[in-house]
């Protein structure tokens, strides 16, 4: 016999496993036992035809009628927890499913207003991305229309166009140059009104004019400019100004 | 029992054929009415606990695992606890303490022992009295070691030792009565 089998058999584990009275870990220390060592198995089942015997030597005759009785209770009792607890178990199935497409749904509509927030946030910041640069256009034009050293000249139109009047800024030492174009008489659709800069005896196109939100639009600025003149120009306007369409003129 | 027919039985128990229920009572009701009239000194409610434990024995056959041990021995261990539950079910609504000094607690019932385990009872009744006492408690009784301890008033080593011995004295007797029945 193994020493392990004999140290085994010299505790009471077996004893107890034989009468249901160990724990399950007791239990699979017994089973193990059982299962490596001959001699702990032939033991055990030593252990249980003694048992067996032993019982037997106290049997008492059962009352026959006892029996049918059995046999009439287990046919009246089916097992009454498997309704109950399949009750239970769609109940709480049931109960499951409609907490999970609440909880389902209630993501889906913040993800939604996530997204929606989001959107608007980047939307804000674009705002006042733009508002900034805005600011900082305006500032800037504000620090030149109040620069000592900018020259404010107003075109207004000739018999051509009466109701013409454009005013210009413009300062030499930013080399900037502004028009605010107050009003400008309709023309046909297929004709601009476009600004030029004399310089040197050169007509030099700035921009075509058009009543914009802003009230102040940067246009090129030029050095030595002698007069700025607006002319009359073929929509999108000309690469050399056409002379005899000038509606209006100032000089420097 | 021959083993065979033990198979065939736990094959019907577990078929769930009712079957099952008529041959287990034909092959095990004495011994295991014995078992619970040992433990509940009541023959009455041992009948109650008789019945229950084939309910339950029908209930949970599906637990039975032949592989870990003997029919005989699960069905015994079933009878036992549902005895030690009825006994401790009934002293609670009597309020009163069980009372293991009282000579009766290893008295066999009045009830007629089956004839043909009175020549085992014969080789039993050969263990002796100290041994029988400490086997009584933990097998009919369904105490634990050390409440066998407690109760009977000895050590929980020599209780130990006692189980022990004593089935190992059950052993030879048992063996000395297979070689007695050949010759």
């Amino acid at each position: 016999m193994s020493e392990r089998a004999h140290i085994f058999l010299e505790g009471d584990l077996l004893e107890r496993y034989l009468m249901g009275t160990t724990s399950p870990i007791e239990s699979q220390e017994a089973e193990h036992y059982i299962e490596k060592y001959p001699e702990v198995k032939q033991t055990y089942v030593e252990l249980q035809e003694n048992l067996e015997e032993y019982a037997s030597s106290f049997s008492v005759t059962a009352p026959t009628y006892l029996k049918s009785e059995i046999l009439e209770a287990i046919r009246k009792k089916p097992n009454p927890t498997f309704p109950v607890l399949a009750v239970v178990a769609c109940g709480v199935a049931i109960l499951f499913g409609l907490v999970s497409f609440m909880i389902w749904n209630q993501n889906n509509e913040l993800l939604e207003d996530r997204q929606l927030t989001n959107a608007l946030i980047e939307q804000l910041n674009s705002d006042i991305v733009s508002n900034k640069e805005s600011l900082q256009s305006v500032e800037e034009q504000f620090m030149i229309l109040n620069n000592s050293a900018t020259k404010k000249y107003v075109l207004r139109g000739n018999l051509r166009a009466r109701r013409l009047e454009t005013v210009a800024y413009v300062n030499t030492l930013e080399k900037k140059s502004y028009v605010h174009v107050v009003s400008l008489p309709k023309l046909p659709d297929d004709q601009v009104y476009q600004m030029w800069a004399d310089v040197d005896g050169v007509m030099k196109p700035l921009d075509i004019l058009k009543i914009s939100k802003e009230n102040l639009v940067e246009i090129p600025y030029e050095e030595r400019m002698a007069s700025f003149n607006i002319t009359i120009e073929p929509k999108g306007g000309s690469k050399e100004a056409t002379k005899n369409s000038v509606v209006s003129s100032v000089d420097f | 029992m021959k083993p065979f027919i033990e198979r065939h039985i736990v094959e019907l128990l577990q078929a769930q054929d009712e079957r099952a229920i008529g041959l287990l009572y034909d092959h095990y009701a004495d011994a295991l009415f014995g078992v619970a009239i040992k433990v509940t000194k009541d023959d009455a409610l041992a009948q109650d606990v008789l019945q229950d434990s084939f309910v339950k024995i029908w209930k949970n056959a599906h637990k039975y695992d032949a592989e870990k041990a003997r029919l005989f021995t699960w069905l015994f261990r079933v009878v036992q606890n549902t005895a030690i539950d009825a006994v401790r079910s009934r002293q609670r609504k009597m309020n009163k303490e069980i009372q293991t000094q009282d000579s009766n607690v290893y008295h066999i019932p009045t009830t007629t022992l089956a004839i043909e385990h009175l020549d085992i009872q014969t080789h039993a009744n050969g263990l002796e009295e100290k041994y029988k006492v400490v086997i009584d408690a933990l097998f009919f009784q369904g105490m634990t070691q050390q409440e066998a301890s407690d109760e009977l008033n000895i050590p929980l080593g020599t209780v130990k030792s006692r189980l022990k011995i004593g089935l190992r004295e059950l052993r030879k007797l048992f063996s000395l009565a297979f070689v007695l029945l050949l010759l």
